[in-house]
C-alpha cells in the first residue's frame, strides 16, 4: 500500500459511530451512578477549597483529588463505556489510570521546597478554577439537549483533564511536562472525535484544553506569601 | 438459507415467525414480489436490497439502543430483506448484531455476511470463528477479505473453508473507489463468488472496469454506501424528486438512490445502513415495483448532477 493510499482515507473513515451514540454514553454512566454525582459535585468544592488556601497539605490533597478523577474517568467511562465503541478509548484508560499512579507519587513525594508556608488565600483561582469546571461539564448538555448528559468532573474525561491541567501548575515546570502529555494526546485525540462527529459545541471542550495545556509547558504562576 | 420466496412462502414464513407484516408497497401492489437477482456462482435468488451495519450497529452496550436495532432489524425483515453484512472492524456491531438475531429469533433467517480484517494473515478462522459466535450462529453464508487487508493469505483459507462447507461463498471487499486496480487484478485471477465495491448516483468510477469484469467473470457484487453515508441525503433531500420518478420505480429520494444502483445489470444488491425503523421501510421499498431502465438510469444520474 502506498502513501498515496492512506492519504485517501479521511477522519470519518475511522469513526465506527454516530454523536447519538456518543452523547448516550454520558447518559448512560449519569442512570448508571445516580445518585453518585453528589460525590463528583462535592470532590469539585473541594478541589475548589483546596485551591484556595494554596498550601503544601492543599497541593498534595489537590493532586490526590485529581489521580481519583483520572482513575475514576478512566476505568469508568473510557473502559467500561467508551471502549466497546472505539478501541482507542480502551488505551487512553489504561494511560489515564498511569496518570493517576504518577499523580499519586507526585503528591506523596514531592517536596514543593520553596513554596511558602502561608500562603494568602487564592479566591481568584479556586472561584475560577469552579466556575470553569461547572460550565464545562454543561456543553455536553447543550450539545445533547439533555440534562442527564452533564459531564462532571471526575466522570467524563474531556471536563476531567481540562479542571486538571490548571491544577497541574502546582508543580514545578520541570517535572510538569511529563503530566501535560497525555492532556495533550487526548485533546488533540479528542478534538478529532468530535469535530469528525458534528459536535460543535462539545468540540470546544478539547480545543480549550489544548490551548490551556500548550500554555502550561510555559507558564508558571509566582507563589504569593500571606502578609500578615 | 437459499430459498427463491413467492410471496405466499414470504408470508407464510412471517406469520409463522409471528411478525407483524407491515409491507404497504406489497400490499399496495398485489402479486408483487420482492426484486431478486441471483448469485452468478449458483444461481441462488438475493433481494436486491441488504442491510449494512458500518457506524449504525456499533452502540456497545447501550440496551435502549440495542432496542432499537433490532426494531430496525425486525423491519428489514418483515420487508424481505436478508443479506445483513458486519465486519469485525464496526466495533460492537457483531455483538449487537447477535443479541438482535437472538432477540428475534431470525438466526435461520439472515443471509450473514461477514469480513475478516486483521493483518494477521494466519487468523483467518480463529477471526471468523469469534465472528460467529458474536453471531450466534453455526456459519457465515459470505466471508469477505475486508479491504484487501492480507488477502492472499485470509482468500487461500477462506478457499479451504468453502470446500470444507465452512462458509457459503467467498468474495473481497473495498471501498470509496479504493485499490480497483488490485481489486481488478484479484477478480480476474481468483475465482470469487462476490465483490463488494462502493457505487451510487455520484460515485460510479466502478461502471468503468469493475462491474462489466464481474459480469463478464460471474461474480456477484454488493454496493456499499448506496448512499455516500448520508451525504446524498443532505445535499439533494430538500429538491424535489422530477417528474418522471414515479415512472422509474421512485416514490422518494430513497428508492431513487437505491433503484439507480441496484437496476445496474452486474449489482446483486446494494446494503444501505440505517438507525430509523422509518428509513429501514423507506429503503426497502426499493425491493419491489419496477426499476428503471437504462435510459431512465442515464437521467437519473443526469438529474442529479444538474442539481
Amino acid at each position: 500500500m502506498t502513501d498515496v493510499f492512506w492519504f485517501s482515507y479521511s477522519l470519518s473513515d475511522f469513526l465506527m459511530f454516530g454523536p447519538e451514540v456518543f452523547l448516550r454514553l454520558f447518559v448512560r454512566i449519569n442512570q448508571d451512578f445516580w445518585p453518585w454525582q453528589g460525590g463528583a459535585v462535592a470532590m469539585m468544592v473541594l478541589v475548589a477549597g483546596l485551591l484556595v488556601r494554596g498550601d503544601k497539605p492543599a497541593k498534595r490533597a489537590v493532586l490526590l483529588l485529581l489521580a481519583a478523577a483520572w482513575i475514576w474517568s478512566g476505568a469508568g467511562f473510557l473502559m467500561e463505556y467508551y471502549g466497546p465503541i472505539n478501541i482507542p478509548a480502551t488505551w487512553f484508560g489504561w494511560a489515564f489510570i498511569l496518570q493517576a499512579a504518577l499523580l499519586t507519587v507526585a503528591a506523596l513525594v514531592w517536596p514543593w521546597d520553596g513554596s511558602p508556608e502561608k500562603p494568602a488565600r487564592q479566591w481568584h483561582a479556586g472561584t475560577a478554577w469552579l466556575a470553569m469546571t461547572a460550565l464545562l461539564s454543561l456543553l455536553a448538555v447543550a450539545q445533547s439537549g439533555n440534562w442527564q448528559a452533564i459531564a462532571l468532573f471526575g466522570i467524563a474525561p474531556d471536563v476531567t483533564i481540562a479542571a486538571s491541567v490548571p491544577c497541574l501548575l502546582l508543580l514545578p515546570r520541570r517535572v510538569r511536562w511529563l503530566f501535560l502529555l497525555l492532556p495533550l494526546l487526548w485533546s488533540v485525540f479528542s478534538a478529532a472525535t468530535l469535530w469528525t462527529l458534528g459536535t460543535r459545541l462539545m468540540f470546544v471542550l478539547p480545543l480549550f484544553t489544548l490551548v490551556l495545556t500548550v500554555m502550561s509547558f510555559w507558564f508558571s504562576p509566582r507563589p504569593v506569601q500571606n502578609r500578615d | 438459507m437459499a430459498t427463491q420466496w413467492t410471496r405466499r412462502q414470504f408470508l407464510a414464513t412471517l406469520a409463522a415467525a409471528g411478525l407483524s407484516v407491515r409491507m404497504s408497497a406489497l400490499m399496495a401492489a398485489p402479486g408483487a414480489e420482492a426484486i431478486t437477482r441471483p448469485i452468478p456462482s449458483s444461481g441462488e435468488p438475493l433481494p436486491v436490497i441488504g442491510m449494512g451495519t458500518w457506524r449504525t450497529f456499533n452502540v456497545g452496550g447501550d440496551q435502549h439502543l440495542v432496542s432499537e436495532r433490532t426494531q430496525v432489524l425486525k423491519t428489514f425483515f418483515e420487508w424481505g430483506g436478508t443479506l445483513v453484512d458486519s465486519s469485525p472492524m464496526y466495533g460492537s456491531a457483531d455483538d449487537v448484531m447477535g443479541e438482535a438475531l437472538d432477540a428475534l429469533n431470525a438466526h435461520e433467517r439472515v443471509f450473514g455476511a461477514n469480513k475478516i480484517w486483521t493483518r494477521d494473515g494466519g487468523a483467518t478462522r480463529e477471526q471468523d470463528r469469534a465472528s460467529r459466535r458474536k453471531w450466534g450462529i453455526d456459519r457465515f453464508d459470505l466471508q469477505q477479505v475486508h479491504n484487501l487487508l492480507a488477502w492472499e493469505p485470509h482468500l487461500e483459507t477462506l478457499k479451504q473453508m468453502k470446500a470444507d462447507g465452512d462458509i457459503r461463498y467467498l468474495g473481497i471487499t473495498t471501498s470509496h473507489g479504493r485499490r480497483h486496480r488490485d481489486f481488478a487484478r484479484i477478480m480476474e485471477q481468483e475465482p470469487l463468488d462476490f465483490v463488494q465495491l462502493t457505487y451510487n448516483v455520484l460515485d460510479r468510477e466502478a461502471e468503468q472496469r469493475l462491474l462489466p469484469l464481474a459480469r463478464e467473470r460471474g461474480i456477484a457484487v454488493i454496493a456499499n454506501r448506496p448512499f455516500q453515508g448520508g451525504s446524498l441525503f443532505r445535499r439533494y433531500q430538500s429538491e424535489p424528486l422530477p417528474g418522471w420518478a414515479a415512472e422509474a420505480g421512485c416514490g422518494n429520494w430513497a428508492e431513487f438512490f437505491l433503484k439507480f444502483i441496484v437496476s445496474h445489470p452486474a449489482v446483486t444488491c446494494a446494503i444501505p445502513a440505517t438507525t430509523k425503523v422509518k428509513h429501514m421501510e423507506e429503503n426497502m421499498g426499493a425491493q419491489y415495483g419496477n426499476l428503471p431502465d437504462e435510459q431512465q438510469r442515464r437521467q437519473m444520474a443526469d438529474y442529479v448532477a444538474g442539481l
